[in-house]
C-alpha cells in the first residue's frame, strides 16, 4: 500500500526492487483505487499504473519470482527480485527453456527464442513479457 | 614475464599438471572434476589464484557455497586443461578469454607471447555433481551434461512439442515406459545442446527446432528409434528440415555415460579433409587439478552410448 506524504511517496510493502544506488530507477507503482488529490498530483478513481521507467508492473515481476522459484526448487524465502539473474540463481540452459516455457504458459504468449536469450534477469523476462502481453491487445 | 616467473615457481613444487599431447585433428579429449572429491579449502584457494578478477567476481555473485563451487571448479577446470597442453608456454592464471560475437568463449591467443596455437578448442558444461571439459584442435567442438536422474518439471511431451522437431516429438511420445522415455529425452536435450554450443552462434541463432537428431544403426540403415534400439552404440546423425548441409553434415555426435550418474553429448565438427562418418576417438580423464589425473577411458566411468569408438 502506498501512503503520500507531502513531499514523497513511501512504501510499506511493495515487492519492488530498488537499487541502493539509483533510487527508484527501476519498477512501476501501482496506486491505490481510490481518488485522491495532493497538490498538483490528481489520481484518478482506477488503479493508475504510474511509470517510472518502460518497466513492468510489479505484479508481472513477481509472478516472474514464482515461477522462476518453483522451477529451481528455490526455498519460499530465498530473496528473488527484478535485479536478480537467473544464472546466479542457478539456472541451467535446460531451467532457462522450462522458464521460458513457463512465463508462456502463465502469460498466454508466445517467446521467440531471439527474445528469450536476452533474457538474463527476473526483470527483463518480466518487461518482455508485458511487451509482449501489450502486442496481443 | 613476472608473472610467468611466479607461476614457475608454482609449478616446481609437489602440485603440477601432468603435461599432455594435444589430441588430433580427429580426436576430442575429456576432463571432468567432481566436485565432491573436491574438499580441501587450500587447494580451492588455489584454483582461485588462477582467476582474474573479473572471474573471481562472477563467481562471488553466484548464490550459495554449491554454486560458487561448481563455478569455481568450471574456471579451474579450463584453465588447468588449456595450460596442461603448452606447459612450458603458458600457466592457468596467464590464459585470457574472450568470447566470440555470438557469445561463445574462446582463448584469447594474442595476449599471450611466443606462443603459436594448434587451433587449440574447449568447451565447458556443468552440472551440481560434475564439472567437464572437452577439447579438440582444429574443430570446434561443443559439450554438454547432464544428470541422468535430471526431472523436468513440464511433461516430457509438452516439453518436446515446444522445443524439439517433429520427429523426435513423435519418437519420444511413442515410447511407452515414462522412465525411458525420460531418459532417451535427456540424452536427446544433451545431444541437441552441444551442437548448438559447438556451432557457437547461441540458441536463437541455431537451427534447434527443425533439427532431428536420431540413432542409426551400424548397417547404415537408417530407421526410427524403438524402445529398444534408442540410441544404443550407433551412429548418431542429425538431419535438418532447412536446406542447410553445412550445417548438418559437417558434424559428428558421441554420447556416454559419464560416472554412472551423468549422459555427456559431444558435437564436434567434422574435419575438413575427411567428411566420412566415423565414430569419434576420445581420451577421458578424471581429475583434481594441480592433485591427480586419472585415465578412465575403458573403465566402468566412461560407457559409450553412441557413435564412439
Amino acid at each position: 500500500m502506498a501512503t503520500f506524504t507531502a513531499s514523497s511517496l513511501s512504501f510499506t510493502s511493495l515487492s519492488i526492487s530498488l537499487d541502493q544506488n539509483k533510487g527508484l530507477a527501476r519498477g512501476s507503482v501501482s496506486l491505490p483505487a481510490k481518488a485522491k488529490s495532493f497538490g498538483a498530483l490528481t489520481l484518478r478513481s482506477a488503479p493508475m499504473r504510474f511509470r517510472v521507467s518502460c518497466a513492468a508492473k510489479p505484479e508481472t515481476v513477481e509472478k516472474v519470482c514464482e515461477i522462476v522459484k518453483k522451477q529451481l526448487a528455490l526455498p519460499a524465502t530465498t530473496e528473488v527480485s527484478g535485479d536478480s539473474k537467473f544464472a546466479a540463481l542457478g539456472a541451467d540452459s535446460l531451467d532457462t527453456v522450462e522458464i521460458v516455457m513457463g512465463l508462456e504458459e502463465e502469460f498466454g504468449i508466445s517467446v521467440e527464442e531471439e527474445s528469450a536469450q536476452t533474457i538474463a534477469t527476473v526483470q527483463d523476462a518480466a518487461d518482455l513479457i508485458e511487451k509482449l502481453c501489450e502486442k496481443k491487445e | 614475464m613476472r608473472m610467468q616467473c611466479l607461476d614457475t615457481k608454482f609449478f616446481t613444487s609437489s602440485t603440477s599438471l601432468a603435461p599432455i599431447q594435444l589430441p588430433s585433428r580427429m580426436e576430442t579429449h575429456l576432463w571432468y572434476v567432481i566436485p565432491n572429491e573436491v574438499k580441501s579449502e587450500q587447494l580451492l584457494n588455489k584454483y582461485l589464484e588462477f582467476l582474474p578478477k573479473s572471474e573471481k567476481e562472477h563467481v562471488f555473485s553466484l548464490r550459495g557455497d554449491e554454486l560458487q563451487k561448481g563455478a569455481l571448479l568450471a574456471r579451474a577446470l579450463v584453465r588447468t586443461t588449456i595450460a596442461r597442453y603448452q606447459i612450458n608456454q603458458v600457466s592457468p592464471r596467464s590464459l585470457k578469454f574472450r568470447k566470440n560475437i555470438h557469445g561463445k568463449p574462446e582463448v584469447d591467443w594474442q595476449q599471450i607471447e611466443d606462443w603459436h596455437p594448434q587451433q587449440l578448442h574447449f568447451n565447458i558444461s556443468h552440472t551440481k555433481s560434475l564439472v567437464a571439459c572437452g577439447v579438440s584442435t582444429h574443430n570446434p567442438i561443443g559439450i554438454d551434461i547432464e544428470e541422468k536422474e535430471r526431472k523436468i518439471k513440464h511433461s516430457i511431451s509438452s516439453f518436446a512439442k515446444r522445443y524439439f522437431s517433429q520427429q523426435e516429438v513423435q519418437l519420444l511420445c511413442s515410447i511407452s515406459d515414462p522412465e525411458i522415455q525420460r531418459q532417451e529425452f535427456i540424452k536427446l536435450w544433451t545431444l541437441k545442446e552441444a551442437y548448438v554450443k559447438a556451432l557457437g552462434r547461441g540458441f536463437s541463432g541455431s537451427p534447434f527446432q527443425t533439427l532431428t537428431i536420431r540413432s542409426v544403426a551400424d548397417s547404415k540403415e537408417s530407421f526410427h528409434l524403438s524402445e529398444s534400439s534408442s540410441f544404443e552404440n550407433s551412429d548418431i546423425v542429425v538431419e535438418s528440415l532447412e536446406d542447410s548441409a553445412n550445417l548438418t553434415g559437417d558434424w559428428q555426435f558421441a554420447l556416454l555415460e559419464l560416472v554412472g550418474s551423468h549422459y555427456a553429448a559431444i558435437c564436434l565438427r567434422k574435419d575438413c579433409a575427411n567428411k566420412c562418418s566415423h565414430p569419434m576417438k576420445m581420451s577421458v580423464w578424471r581429475t583434481i587439478p594441480l592433485v591427480e589425473d586419472e585415465y578412465v577411458s575403458g573403465t566402468d566411468s566412461v560407457i559409450a552410448v553412441g557413435g564412439l569408438m
